[in-house]
């Protein structure tokens, strides 16, 4: 093989990687969560909020809200569906 | 403690009687209040399972996002963190 075969087939070969990175479509960042990312954080005010509520012993007749337990530390567990794992 | 679900109040009702809960529940058929709290996810239209601590002055305390029924850990911190916003009198004996 001549120099210059040589050189061909060395460009040929160098540049055979780089096409088919070429041809790879660029990787897809992940999306963004749909949710959990923009919640309130420590030292924010809690969403106030007022909901039917419930207890063992059956439906309150005046909703739960948040604002009535201000001077109680309070635990707002959200999961996810009654009767689940969740 | 307040658990939050998609559930109807009546579902909740009937859930918590039969385990025995003591706890309050609160019905967000919409999702309205887990959306003010990012912890709705529309397209399940479910909660995730978040737990907040709000304090005596309605700021938000400790997040547990997600909080990890399974991990020991996570029920030491909480604990930790509610006996830090709930000091016992000082002359208790514990």
């Amino acid at each position: 093989m001549n120099g210059m075969l040589k050189a061909v087939v060395s460009a040929g070969f160098l540049a055979a990687p780089l096409m088919v990175l070429a041809q790879v479509p660029a990787p897809v960042p992940p999306a963004a969560p749909a949710f959990g990312t923009h919640g309130p954080v420590v030292g924010d005010v809690a969403p106030d909020f007022t909901l039917p509520g419930a207890t063992r012993y059956g439906l309150l007749k005046a909703p739960v809200h948040l604002a009535d337990y201000r001077g109680q530390t309070v635990v707002l567990a959200f999961f996810v569906q009654a009767r689940t794992k969740g | 403690m307040i658990g939050i679900s998609v559930d109807a109040d009546t579902t909740l009702a009937s859930w918590a009687r039969e385990d025995h809960f003591p706890m309050l529940f609160a019905s967000d058929v919409d999702g309205k209040v887990g959306s003010l709290y990012d912890n709705y996810d529309a397209a399940r239209k479910l909660d995730a399972r978040t737990l907040f601590v709000v304090d005596r002055g309605g700021k938000i305390a400790y997040v547990a996002r997600p909080f990890r029924v399974t991990v020991q850990a996570a029920y030491t911190d909480l604990a930790a963190v509610i006996d830090n916003l709930e000091p016992l009198p000082a002359d208790t004996v514990r």
